[in-house]
């Protein structure tokens, strides 16, 4: 394919790729290798021990360097006649504006992570420059071509939400093991070590039991004076035992389930053994937080062995009480992070427990972990099949073929004994927001939203701006940004936490809201119908935008969030804001759990998002099913767990 | 109501602005006490250049943009009676890119006008007077002029 194309055109291209993780290596080796001679890169990652498995041009030597720097330096010793410019940055840094992109004659996206992506492709449509969209999860990938007035952007189609669970599901009635993960992690972990005054529903009684004796003293607070060992025994009875036989005294849920069996701590673990062992003598080292482990005072060693349910209720036990003796400042401001060891053997153990309740098979402490993690491991052929295909659909743009652009998609089962499925690029959706003009409908109660509701759920959330402005006629409302002075800022604060109609200039029913995003080039008008009542179950963030693409995304059910356990809407709607995509790597394919503003390296956090691993795009699987009615398809089910997007 | 074109544009200015201006300067929608931020109205700060007589002076100036702009000009003020032989006593300013008949173009930036202004500052224009103090000072007492300038110069100091 690649010797029959006229040098010319790949020859004086100049070409912009973002990213340079696991499909990044591929495509800039790739490139080089065919003839691309003006090369520009942006990541804004470091090199870690854990991407050298796949990215190859990296080695050990270079673990903490600039990614988009040492690619450059790799493919230079094999190819020092060409020009690579590598840029160690955010693609969302203002310095890549419009005219920067406007330089290049076509852009490949090599990223991992839904916010990132969306941000190129608003600039390539700026800058009307051809992009071509990349991603991969495990075996499968996808290549699309996005190209401005010829084929859909990368907006148009719904990218599927994530996966999530009825709140009963989760808290009464779990048939899979990532329930009980779920579970473990969002409800029981966060009520132990999260923010104090969140909404659980690990608390709420069956509805059955107010004839008993009331409690209203909260089983969790840990009292003074109150031994750790009590404290962790008691807990344990209380989620494992007590809450089972509540759930158990409402006969109807059980009719047409298997009837969970409570368990208690004094059945499995009779003596207070878990002192055997001590956690003096052996283990961790005081004051390092990192080697905190139950497992290490337990004396277990393979995280891909089973536990038995003994063995779960000691790491229980172990963890909960480590937690409260070695890392006692962080309780309160704890969230679930899949590197936390001591986390994951907690969340392992309790969910472990859990499933033996509900008699669902167990699982060791590497399994739980990735399902927790949302951990898809990557596949480097995966990626480096589709930098190869990156490429072709790079010369035909360059080549101008139009007729034969294809969007190719990677199977992890044979389709028609084919493993690469490809399908003609699909026309832009004319109402789609971010290409097409169509405004867009907001109802909402003006009365009782503010405008911090309309900027988190709509704004940020849905139409993912990070930077927006927002306008009512020639009223600003709101804008957000370094560069604004005090009093802008100040008065900007206090807009946010005005009701819709008290705002300066009030927003109404009829009123026309014009949203733009600084950095982006995004721009969007809504308008406002304003809507009195709301469906808490159906409606969550008490309002509805209509006419925008990614409609009814997981309306579903009422969901768990997976961010931290507040079923409650402000973490539910986010969850049904994120997308699909596959993902290039880093790392594993982490989908990470987007704690905004908390714990992750400052740099990273614009650029990640939840970005969940399992759906795929709808149309292949129709596609698919097209070609020889094949559903296997269908992808990772379980690891799936929502997650919030800060899209 | 304003037009879409006049917003547009306006917006479009507002984001090129908070994105990159030149030092010193200052330039944002006017913000009324119930809180209302208008972008038809925009309230600046021009500083005087440095090794002029005008260096050490932020001097306020108010952006009017009419429905019609771009196509015609914001009205540009400086507080009234402000000493210059080009501003009017009112304190509007008589500059030929201003002027709808003469310089004004819409793709004139408000980073363009301003950085204007603050060149006509130091280098007023005696062929087309606008106050009567400023200019014949100007033309006939430099010496007074420039202490006039000096002494304006401390009446507006740096804002910060």
């Amino acid at each position: 394919m690649v010797s029959e194309q006229q040098p010319s055109a790949i020859e004086g291209a100049k070409v912009l790729m973002v990213g340079a993780g696991g499909i990044g290596c591929e495509l800039l080796k790739t490139l080089a290798l065919s003839g691309f001679r003006d090369i520009h890169i942006i990541d804004m990652d470091t090199i870690e021990v854990s991407n050298l498995n796949r990215q190859f041009l990296f080695r050990q030597s270079h673990v903490g360097q600039s990614k988009a720097k040492v690619a450059r330096d790799a493919v230079l010793k094999f190819r020092p006649d060409i020009s690579i410019t590598s840029y160690h940055a955010n693609v969302k840094d203002p310095d890549f504006n419009v005219d920067f992109f406007k330089q290049f004659n076509v852009v490949m996206n090599g990223l991992d992570n839904l916010d990132a992506r969306r941000h190129v492709n608003r600039l390539c449509l700026a800058a009307v420059v051809p992009l071509i969209e990349s991603g991969t999860t495990g075996f499968l990938g996808q290549v699309t071509v996005h190209i401005k007035g010829k084929t859909e952007c990368y907006e148009c189609q719904n990218k599927p939400a994530p996966k999530t669970y009825p709140v009963c599901t989760i808290t009464s009635t779990p048939s899979k093991f990532v329930h009980c993960v779920v579970w473990a992690k969002d409800l029981l972990f966060a009520k132990l070590f999260g923010p104090k005054n969140q909404e659980n529903d690990l608390n709420v009684r069956s509805s059955d039991s107010s004839s008993s004796s009331e409690q209203v003293e909260d089983v969790f607070e840990h009292k003074n004076g109150e031994e750790i060992e009590q404290y962790a025994r008691k807990i344990f009875d209380h989620v494992f035992g007590y809450n089972i036989e509540l759930a158990l005294s409402n006969e109807d849920t059980w009719k047409s389930r298997g009837r969970p069996r409570p368990i208690y701590c004094k059945d499995v673990m009779p003596t207070e053994h878990v002192h055997q062992n001590g956690n003096q003598g052996r283990g961790s080292a005081a004051g390092d937080m990192a080697s905190v482990s139950a497992m290490t005072t337990l004396g277990l060693k393979n995280p891909q062995d089973l536990w038995s349910l003994k063995e779960n209720a000691a790491v229980f036990l172990e963890a909960l009480k480590l937690f409260l003796s070695k890392r006692e400042k962080e309780i309160g401001n704890l969230s679930f992070d899949k590197d936390d060891q001591l986390a994951v053997e907690l969340v392992t153990a309790a969910a472990n427990i859990r499933a033996t309740s509900f008699g669902i098979p167990l699982h060791s402490l590497f399994e739980t972990k990735g399902i927790a993690g949302n951990i898809v491991h990557a596949v480097a052929t995966t990626n480096a099949v589709i930098a190869g295909l990156i490429v072709i659909e790079a010369i035909k743009v360059l080549e101008n073929d139009v007729k034969n652009y294809r969007m190719t998609f990677c199977l992890e089962h044979s389709s028609n004994k084919m493993l690469l499925m490809p399908v003609e690029p699909f026309e832009a959706n004319k109402s789609c927001y971010v290409c097409s003009e169509t405004p867009l409908t907001l109802e909402i109660n003006t009365h009782r939203s503010k405008l911090r509701d309309l900027v988190d759920k709509i704004v940020k959330a849905k139409l993912g701006m990070s930077s927006p402005l927002i306008m009512q006629e020639s009223t600003l409302l709101y804008e957000v940004g370094d560069d604004l002075d005090e009093g802008e800022v100040a008065n900007y604060a206090a807009n946010l936490e005005k009701v819709l109609s008290e705002l300066p200039s009030p927003v109404r029913g009829g009123t026309i809201l014009t949203v733009e995003d600084l950095q982006q080039e995004l721009k969007c008008s809504i308008n406002i119908k304003h809507r009195e009542e709301f469906d808490e179950e159906k409606e969550p963030d008490g309002m509805v935008l209509s006419g925008w693409t990614q409609a009814q995304a997981a309306e579903k059910n009422s969901k768990v969030s997976a961010d931290n356990g507040a079923s409650t809407s402000g973490a539910s709607q986010a969850a049904s804001t994120v997308p699909e995509d596959e993902d290039d790597d880093d790392d594993l394919q982490i989908i990470l759990p987007p704690v905004p503003g908390k714990k992750r390296k400052l740099s990273d956090v614009t650029a990640t998002s939840g970005v969940p691993s399992a759906a795929k795009e709808p149309k292949i699987k129709r596609k698919a099913e097209e070609i020889n009615g094949d559903k296997d398809i269908v992808m990772l089910d379980d690891g799936n767990i929502v997650k919030k997007g800060e899209a | 109501m304003s037009g879409g074109i006049t917003r547009g544009r306006l917006t479009e200015e507002r984001k090129a602005w908070r994105k990159n201006h030149p030092h010193g300067f200052v330039a944002r929608p006017e913000t009324s006490s119930d809180g209302t931020v208008n972008l038809m109205v925009w309230h600046c700060l021009i500083p005087g250049k440095s090794n002029t007589d005008w260096e050490g002076g932020y001097y306020p100036l108010t952006m009017h943009f009419s429905e019609d702009y771009p196509s015609k000009p914001p009205k540009c003020k400086f507080p009234p009676n402000f000493f210059h032989p080009n501003i009017y006593p009112s304190g509007t300013v008589c500059l030929s890119i201003l002027s709808e008949d003469s310089g004004w173009r819409p793709a004139i930036t408000v980073k363009q006008v301003l950085v204007g202004i603050q060149d006509l500052l130091d280098q007023p224009n005696p062929s087309d007077p606008a106050q009567t103090d400023g200019y014949q000072l100007f033309m006939q007492q430099p010496e007074e002029y420039k202490r006039r300038v000096r002494q304006q110069a401390k009446q507006y100091p740096s804002p910060v």
